[in-house]
């Protein structure tokens, strides 16, 4: 690589992908673990995914789909995101606020549903917006079964200044069982 | 004659003959009417034999099923330029409306109440949160395959589980083939979506 400094490739993952792939052990989640590895790549999710994949009819409560990546260290869980939906962007002055804000606007504005969207959904473009104000050289790739979200990941972070994202769209949604686990979804593919 | 009465409208050659109308009902709740039904409606033209080729009940039970959807005027049996017997089937639709809320039974509903039996996602919505709201649920998935909706917001809208709605929305994407299977994920970058507006009072100085 020429002496180059590395590029961080962060992969932030939507509960949607890890639905289609299962709980774990199983064949999918260990094909992901070692794209992950090989990519050398780590995936990211919101704290607001890690709950919904939770399961908490058990204590103490588990997360079937995420615990072992977790505590293989192959997948992170990012730090709390803003709550405040309702606050003003006005009054806003983090960037990872403003994008999380931006993001809920923009798929109310794409869907055909408009003033229903669900705040975590915004929380996946935040959390681009975090990592890259966290981390000065680093590619984020996002992946989820959602086209307005996935149109939104790609979209919003050009408005705070950071164009190194790739947004992966799964469609139908189970076809991120074959298609996610696997090198080419979890690297920068320079499109 | 065509009719536009408070009940019948647009009936064209006159008044058609429908009996069996526990049928229409019976195809949500009965997956080996609905799949016999649905068989019929995707491959136009076939025999009797050959529909019992396609379904998983006896010959006895496709006959009787074929003369029960024949008298609801489902299905009608024609004679194919061969001089076989074959039978084709007519697309319906039955609105209800209750409390001011509409739904309607089409051929699509029935296609996926076919499937139930390999879905268990699909009886539990219609047994634990009735027939409007999995119909609604249908409804949104479709539109999620249009990109106009997010699995987060179906949930929201139809009031089920995020769990709930997860199993649902894979289910009916297999079922009615909705997306696109034979291409890798569609990857976008900000040149990709660099004309979709943004909200203009938040973006504007």
């Amino acid at each position: 690589m020429g002496g180059s400094e590395r590029i961080y490739t962060a992969n932030i993952v939507d509960t949607v992908i890890f639905r289609s792939l299962g709980k774990s052990p199983n064949q999918h989640l260990q094909s992901l673990k070692q794209a992950v590895e090989e990519a050398g790549t780590e995936l990211w999710v919101s704290p607001s995914i890690y709950r919904e994949l939770a399961d908490y009819g058990q204590e103490p409560p588990r997360n079937p789909y995420l615990d072992t990546g977790i505590e293989e260290g192959w997948i992170r869980v990012a730090t709390p995101l803003s709550e405040n939906r309702e606050t003003s962007f006005d009054s806003l002055c983090d960037p990872v606020e403003q994008a999380q804000h931006l993001a809920d606007d923009y798929l109310n504005q794409q869907s055909k549903y408009p003033e229903t969207n669900n705040w975590r959904d915004a929380s996946v473009v935040a959390l681009a917006v975090r990592l890259f104000e966290q981390n000065t050289r680093i590619r984020v790739i996002t992946h989820t079964a959602d086209e307005g979200l996935a149109r939104a990941c790609a979209r919003i972070p050009p408005e705070f200044g950071y164009y190194e994202i790739e947004s992966r769209y799964y469609n139908p949604p189970q076809t991120a069982k074959q298609q996610f686990p696997i090198v080419e979804s979890l690297s920068w593919s320079g499109q | 004659m065509s009719y536009d009465t408070e009940h019948v409208r647009n009936a064209g050659n006159g008044p058609t003959m429908i009996t069996g109308l526990p049928t229409f009902t019976e195809l949500l709740t009965n997956t080996n009417l609905a799949d016999l039904y649905t068989a019929t409606r995707q491959s136009s033209g076939l025999t009797a034999p050959e529909l019992i080729e396609r379904v998983d009940v006896s010959k006895k039970t496709v006959y009787e099923y074929l003369h029960r959807l024949e008298r609801a005027g489902l299905v009608v049996e024609t004679e194919n330029s061969g001089g076989a017997r074959v039978y084709e089937a007519e697309d319906f639709e039955l609105t209800l409306t209750i409390r001011r809320i509409e739904v309607s039974i089409t051929p699509e509903i029935v296609a996926v109440m076919a499937r139930a039996d390999e879905y268990p996602v699909v009886n539990r919505v219609c047994d634990e949160h009735g027939f409007v709201t999995f119909a609604l649920a249908h409804d949104l998935i479709n539109a999620h395959s249009e990109g106009d909706v997010t699995i987060r917001q179906i949930a929201g809208l139809a009031d089920l589980s995020d769990g709930t709605a997860y199993d649902l929305v894979e289910a009916l994407y297999e079922i009615q083939k909705l997306g696109d299977t034979d291409s890798g994920p569609t990857t976008f970058t900000p040149d990709d979506v660099a004309n979709d507006d943004l909200a203009s009072d938040l973006t504007d100085e």
